[in-house]
């Protein structure tokens, strides 16, 4: 009895699933209220394909305009092949599903390669074109005279019943389905690339692959959805089975409950569904449908953006009030040293180079950045890279991870060569970075930013549970190490900028990296916890991670390092151990004197 | 001789496209907007352009200098009131707000003067030049002759003026703009306000050529937009090409083919593109590793 009481106690569980239950009930209690078992049936319908759209548009950001495509791609397919076969249309519901999983990836493969909003737009594009083919391929589809479907063979008296359980089963389904994404490190990753995809790569999220799967995933049970609706208005032409409205209201219904939410899309949903219905009875018609459609959409983005259940919610904690969490600032300077899962073995000492670049250029425009740089970073080492500021070392380290694809010269790591690598092949051959201003994604929380890096490139390894198991230990484990046990559920975006740095070196260790970058790790944190950072720094060195460091504070770097190489004007002007890095002239000059070490490149130098 | 008939309306209807396009790539450039609303605006302006025509016999096309004063102020209006107030930083949200506005826009023509196909038919209607043994529509050259006057016009504009060089500057770099004294507001609502003009002269144009309804409007930004990422966001030589090619693609396909399937044809275009060029044809990649 107290474990129900407790149960109860807990809204966000509970209420959703009481609810769910009272909607299974219903019509068992009231078997034969056609009207609203028809209404409430569209409105898990609508459920399906709003918590579906969620998984692209909510969870990955990719705003999908078009997405009633798959409705109609599911309806065309099951109304067709039941008319071929002779079949009940139901019976196909699963291949009009994959159907439209097949054309969400193959226009995916096409426009997720980019960011941004081409997708959007091939999405809007997407819908009309479906439309065009439906209407003219006639000899398919039957052209605008549309495909009629047999009547159900039930009881006219309990018409609407069969469908309204069947739109609530394919809503749990569906409801499922985002769940378990939204628990996997696939999940923690379409965040990731909704807070900052350019990130995402870096940590090893494969982010074209992840961005494909999740629009062909987020078409499954909406083609599913438009068998079974095939089967229940029993007549399909092209601009019903593709209408933008339909549209409209998926987005509306996502927004209005709370995009990025798991139950928000289907509360959305019904309200939109009611909301509508109460409208078309009560107030004009189709015509003025349009207009409140609009409005309601334009209102709940400008006054609203949060959605219902966020909004909700974010009131419920401020009336109960909050604990704010701070950095153990003890725990942290006294914590125990990391301690790797597995420690790498010490490099033989005539070992090739672990990285090595040679002759790598970069220009933007008539800048030239990177010119012609080498550099080596023995395994094992603690590498310094200094160098005014402009000298190209962030650049550098852009193309070595990918983020920029350089000009000309060539990157080698571990033997291989890896400059035209995607960022995300670089991560999960072992290689790691910080960033100089940390960039974290603001939106998840610590725990989640820990849990999104994806150490290799298997699919085993998207589909592993990734907000607790093993993967939640291990983070809630190095987060111990760097005192911020504490903070794991709190918006990584509301940390401090030195708590930001130490969870940023944190994420990059769940790679289990074996050469690590950092830019500036100690810039603009107080010393103890600087200090502190260079001591994790020589732990972690200890245990076999290589590290490539770029710092301002010289006497620092040259306190850590083994060797360092001095940058200027994009090019390497000396390179030692470091004392004899203090005392070179030339280094000296690059930093304190006013003349160039060597003559400004000659074509396109610095303007 | 076909060929080149259907050339030379593909290029005048590129033409055509290409006004109607300039604005909405103009405005993503300054203000990294989509205005999905764009496509309703040129509706609603060659609704206006169509009621102008029956009310007072005017030209339609020259019926633009009015119109176009008033969808000035419009899209002054809509940076104003709705543009300027959506959460930061949400591209999403800017895409979904102008949706609502294009739905507000229809319902708005559907209510008040009704959902029906319109489509203004001045004397020159269906007439041509006859030059060679080519037939020039006098509605398409009218209409491409409008596009340059108002395609130059922005030209020049961007190009030699102080304020055109002030909306360049924020399109490149709003921060540095900034700085040097061009204030990031005023310019994108300047910048917002002549992107909506020019829709004044492409609704006009567009009532001449094409039938209209309230609800066409979807069909007009699916392809609008298509040109603009087949060109590359924000880039106006992009919308050019985009256009023309948009223009071609149709005229061609309608020769040797059939209309209907003309703007599916396109579509494929810009997949095709899209695969070899994942930016668009004149789109640029820029550095990403630091957040602006």
């Amino acid at each position: 009895m107290s474990a129900l009481t407790a149960w109860l106690k807990q809204p966000q569980r509970s209420v959703p699933v009481l609810v769910l239950a009272a909607f299974a009930l219903y019509p068992v209690i009231r078997p034969y209220d056609g009207y609203p078992h028809g209404v409430l049936g569209l409105g898990f319908l609508l459920g399906v394909q709003a918590v579906s759209w969620n998984i692209i548009s909510g969870y990955a950001g990719y705003v999908s305009l078009g997405h009633v495509t798959f409705l109609g791609l599911g309806s065309y397919t099951a109304a067709l092949l039941g008319a071929r076969t002779g079949l009940n249309p139901l019976i196909f519901a699963p291949a009009a599903g994959v159907v439209a999983v097949l054309v969400a990836v193959l226009i995916g493969a096409v426009v997720l390669r980019t960011r941004g909003y081409a997708f959007t737009i091939i999405t809007i594009a997407l819908l009309f074109g479906a439309q065009i083919v439906a209407l003219n391929w006639k000899g398919l589809t039957g052209g605008g005279d549309g495909v009629t479907l047999d009547i159900p063979p039930w009881s006219r008296d309990i018409q609407n019943l069969p469908f309204y359980y069947m739109f609530f089963a394919l809503l749990l389904l569906t409801l499922a389905f985002s769940a378990w994404i939204r628990r996997t490190k696939f999940g923690a990753g379409l965040l990731a690339i909704r807070e900052d995809e350019g990130k995402a790569g870096v940590i090893g999220v494969h982010t074209t692959r992840y961005k494909i799967l999740a629009f062909g995933a987020s078409a499954f049970f909406i083609g599913m959805g438009g068998a079974v609706y095939a089967y229940y208005i029993t007549f399909l032409n092209p601009t019903g089975a593709f209408a933008l409205l339909g549209a409209v209201t998926i987005v509306l219904s996502a927004l209005l409950g709370g995009r990025g939410t798991l139950w928000g899309p289907a509360l959305g949903a019904l309200i939109v569904t009611v909301a509508g219905e109460l409208a078309t009875v009560y107030g004009g018609g189709a015509n003025s449908r349009v207009l409140v459609f609009g409005a309601a959409l334009l209102l709940v983005v400008m006054f609203l953006p949060q959605g219902l259940l966020p909004t909700v919610e974010a009131w419920l904690r401020r009336r109960r009030g909050g604990t704010v969490g701070y950095t153990d600032q003890a725990g942290a300077l006294v914590a125990r040293a990391i301690v790797l899962d597995r420690p790498r073995p010490p490099a033989a000492p005539d070992a090739p180079p672990l990285l090595e670049v040679r002759g790598a250029g970069k220009r933007f425009g008539g800048l030239v950045a990177v010119d012609g740089a080498a550099l080596t970073v023995a395994e094992g080492s603690v590498t310094g890279l200094i160098g005014p500021n402009g000298s190209g070392k962030t650049t550098l380290f852009n193309l070595i991870t990918g983020t920029l694809r350089a000009d000309a010269g060539e990157v080698h790591y571990a033997g291989r060569r890896i400059d035209r690598l995607p960022p995300w092949t670089r991560g999960h051959l072992g290689l790691g970075r910080t960033f100089q201003m940390t960039r974290l994604f603001r939106g998840m929380t610590v725990l989640e930013n820990l849990v999104a890096p994806l150490p290799d490139g298997g699919w085993r390894a998207m589909a592993a549970d990734a907000v607790r198991g093993h993967e939640a230990d291990r983070a809630k484990e190095l987060l111990g190490y760097v005192g911020l046990a504490a903070l794991a559920d709190v918006p990584a975006g509301s940390l401090s900028y030195g708590q930001q740095k130490l969870v940023e070196i944190v994420q990059v260790l769940m790679t289990e990296p074996r050469l690590v970058l950092l830019d500036e790790p100690t810039g603009g944190i107080n010393p103890a916890l600087a200090e502190r950072v260079v001591e994790t720094i020589r732990d972690l060195n200890r245990q076999g991670v290589t590290f490539l460091v770029v710092e301002h504070n010289i006497p620092m770097i040259l306190g850590l390092c083994d060797r360092v190489t001095v940058f200027a004007q994009g090019r390497r002007i000396a390179e030692g151990a470091p004392e004899e890095i203090r005392t070179d002239p030339v280094v000296l000059d690059a930093y304190l004197g006013d003349t160039p070490p060597e003559p400004a490149p000659a074509e396109g130098g610095a303007r | 001789m076909q060929f080149l008939q259907a050339v030379i309306i593909g290029l005048l209807i590129g033409g055509v496209y290409a006004l109607m396009a300039s604005g909405l790539t103009l405005i993503f450039g300054v203000l990294r907007v989509i205005n999905i609303a764009h496509g309703a605006l040129l509706v609603l302006a060659a609704t206006m352009t169509w009621l102008l025509w029956r009310e007072t016999g005017v030209d339609p096309i020259l019926a633009a200098v009015a119109t176009t004063p008033v969808m000035l102020g419009l899209g002054w209006l809509i940076h104003r009131g709705v543009i300027t107030r959506l959460p930061q930083g949400s591209p999403a949200m800017t895409v979904l707000a102008t949706f609502g506005l294009a739905l507000i826009i229809e319902g708005v023509l559907n209510v008040t003067v009704g959902n029906i196909f319109r489509s203004a038919t001045p004397d020159y209607f269906a007439q041509s030049f006859r030059v060679g043994g080519l037939a020039l529509p006098k509605p398409h050259v009218y209409g491409f002759a409008a596009a340059v006057v108002v395609l130059g016009g922005l030209y020049l504009v961007l190009t030699r003026t102080w304020t055109g060089r002030a909306i360049r500057a924020t399109a490149q770099n709003p921060a540095g703009a900034a700085l040097v004294g061009v204030s990031g507001a005023g310019t994108a609502a300047l910048a917002f306000a002549i992107g909506t003009a020019t829709t004044g002269v492409g609704g006009s144009v567009l009532s001449v050529l094409y039938p209209f309804y309230p609800a066409s409007h979807y069909d007009w930004i699916a392809r609008l937009l298509g040109i603009i990422v087949l060109g590359g966001l924000g880039s106006l030589p992009g919308a050019l090409v985009g256009a023309v090619v948009l223009g071609l693609a149709e005229t061609l396909t309608a020769t040797y083919g059939s209309l209907q399937w003309s703007t599916l044809v396109f579509y494929i275009v810009i997949m095709v593109v899209l695969l070899v060029r994942p930016q668009g044809l004149f789109g640029t990649r820029l550095r990403e590793d630091a957040l602006a």
